[in-house]
């Protein structure tokens, strides 16, 4: 009986221990699988976001940018 | 006098025993250690408060409806007899406990890093481990554990409450008291546990290493994720597709972004309401005759191991990892891998930050937290598959 028990506690661990590695495994190759698929083939709702981003950067002026980065050289500098 | 001599003997005076007595005291001790030191207080609050409801003689919580003959009702039982058949024993509050959790869960950061769901695989050890330390001290005689009973002591390895109860509920109802407070109390005290170990199994150099920084993960790759894993758990493993398509479904109401009423309820009303219950249940099962026995200690010495092999087989794992990865692996995510969330991926963030003030790893240590979720899940759909048998 003891015997017994020990053995189930054996396969217990290995089938589980194997069960959990596999399923993780293959959930692995399928997400990088569905990851391709999507960034490949569905693009759009990632580069939606990038001009939003960019947006903000360009609407600084050339020569307004030039005054602050000279602000902010002679506030370094002192 | 005679109605006073009745009035006596259904005293709470008159009816107590030792065991009762001492249940009690375990409630507020409970009770002391939620509201004092904040330990889980949101679970220990109501399970502390129904070990003492449950515990007051007479006043029949647990009471099981009585028939006579005919098929009559001749008493209906008890609140928490109620609670326990309706919630637990059905399996049904644990699972909606998971929908709300899926529903909290952002899995961005597994998904921009897929390979972390190794880690959580890898601090399920724990589990299996301390399955043996139980089956090992039955064998030796020094307790008195059947598979089942072990399996149960095990889960509490996976770190995830509902996890545990929804196993221990199936399997071994009798250690459900004792299961779930360990479960609880060591989710509590994973500040305390973790890092000596993690310290321990890192060098210096490993704990400074910086991470590259995630990619930016599609709105749609997160509303197909959830899918994916719910046909994944239908094709391989059925037994884990009750936790997991729980799981699952709360996860699809957050991110499909159009059932948004749905989403909030879930997580914030509907998940308080069923932790009141899950808690007074849990705690109608603390009677002196379940818990004051020596396999109460027994189960909380080997719940503390789990944690502890989990911990350890994360953090080996992350090493291991970290060898053979063409982008540097922080070790310390490692031990974020036994669930707990998000205990566990801040005591990463913290440890990280101790080491290297400019090392942020919480988002890093976020994929292998959530994996740990599943991980745990999957070990309880393989355990009640592999178990019930017997």
């Amino acid at each position: 009986m003891e015997v017994d028990l020990f053995q189930q506690g054996v396969d217990l661990m290995l089938f589980g221990m194997g069960t959990v590695f596999a399923f993780l495994i293959s959930l692995v190759g399928a997400c990088y699988l569905m990851s391709r698929v999507i960034t490949r083939f569905f693009p759009e709702s990632v580069q939606a976001e990038v001009p939003v981003q960019m947006a903000p950067a360009t609407t600084v002026e050339p020569h307004i940018q030039a005054v602050i980065q000279a602000a902010i050289d002679k506030h370094r500098s002192r | 006098m005679e109605q006073i001599l009745k009035l006596w003997s259904e005293s709470g005076l008159a009816q107590i025993e030792m065991g009762t007595v001492v249940m009690m005291a375990v409630g507020f001790g409970l009770l002391f250690l939620a509201i004092r030191k904040g330990f889980e207080p949101l679970l220990l609050v109501p399970i502390g408060f129904g070990t003492i409801l449950v515990n007051i003689p007479g006043a029949g919580f647990e009471a099981a409806p009585i028939y006579d003959a005919v098929g009559h009702l001749e008493s209906p039982g008890g609140l928490m007899y109620y609670i326990y058949n309706v919630g637990i024993a059905s399996g049904m509050f644990p699972l909606i406990i998971f929908m709300g959790v899926g529903a909290m869960t952002d899995f961005g950061p597994l998904l921009a890093n897929p390979k972390t769901l190794l880690l959580g695989a890898a601090a399920q050890v724990g589990i299996f481990v301390t399955v043996m330390g139980a089956v090992g001290l039955s064998s030796l005689g020094i307790l008195d554990f059947s598979i089942r009973d072990a399996a149960s002591i095990g889960i509490i390895g996976g770190a995830d409450g509902p996890t545990a109860i929804f196993v221990t509920s199936k399997l071994s109802p009798d250690l459900l008291g004792a299961v779930a407070v360990a479960a609880y109390s060591y989710m509590a005290l994973v500040p305390i546990i973790q890092p000596p170990i993690m310290r321990a199994l890192t060098t210096e150099a490993e704990r400074k290493i910086e991470m590259v920084q995630l990619r930016p993960v599609s709105t749609r790759e997160k509303i197909v994720f959830p899918m994916l894993l719910l046909g994944l758990v239908a094709m391989l493993l059925p037994s884990a597709a009750p936790l997991l398509g729980m799981f699952c479904f709360g996860n699809l109401m957050r991110e499909c972004g159009v059932v948004d009423r749905l989403s909030d309820t879930t997580q914030n009303a509907l998940i308080n309401i069923v932790t009141i219950f899950l808690g007074l249940a849990v705690g109608s099962k603390m009677s002196a005759d379940k818990f004051l026995n020596w396999e109460t200690l027994g189960i909380l010495g080997l719940g503390a191991l789990a944690f502890c092999i989990g911990t350890a087989a994360g953090v080996l794992m992350a090493k291991l990892m970290n060898r053979f990865s063409a982008t540097p692996i922080n070790p310390l995510i490692g031990s974020a891998g036994v669930s707990a969330v998000p205990m566990a991926a801040r005591v990463s963030n913290k440890i990280g930050l101790e080491a290297n003030p400019q090392n942020f790893l919480l988002m890093h240590a976020m994929g292998p937290n959530v994996a740990g979720v599943i991980g745990s899940a999957v070990a309880a759909g393989v355990m009640i598959s592999m178990v019930s048998g017997f």
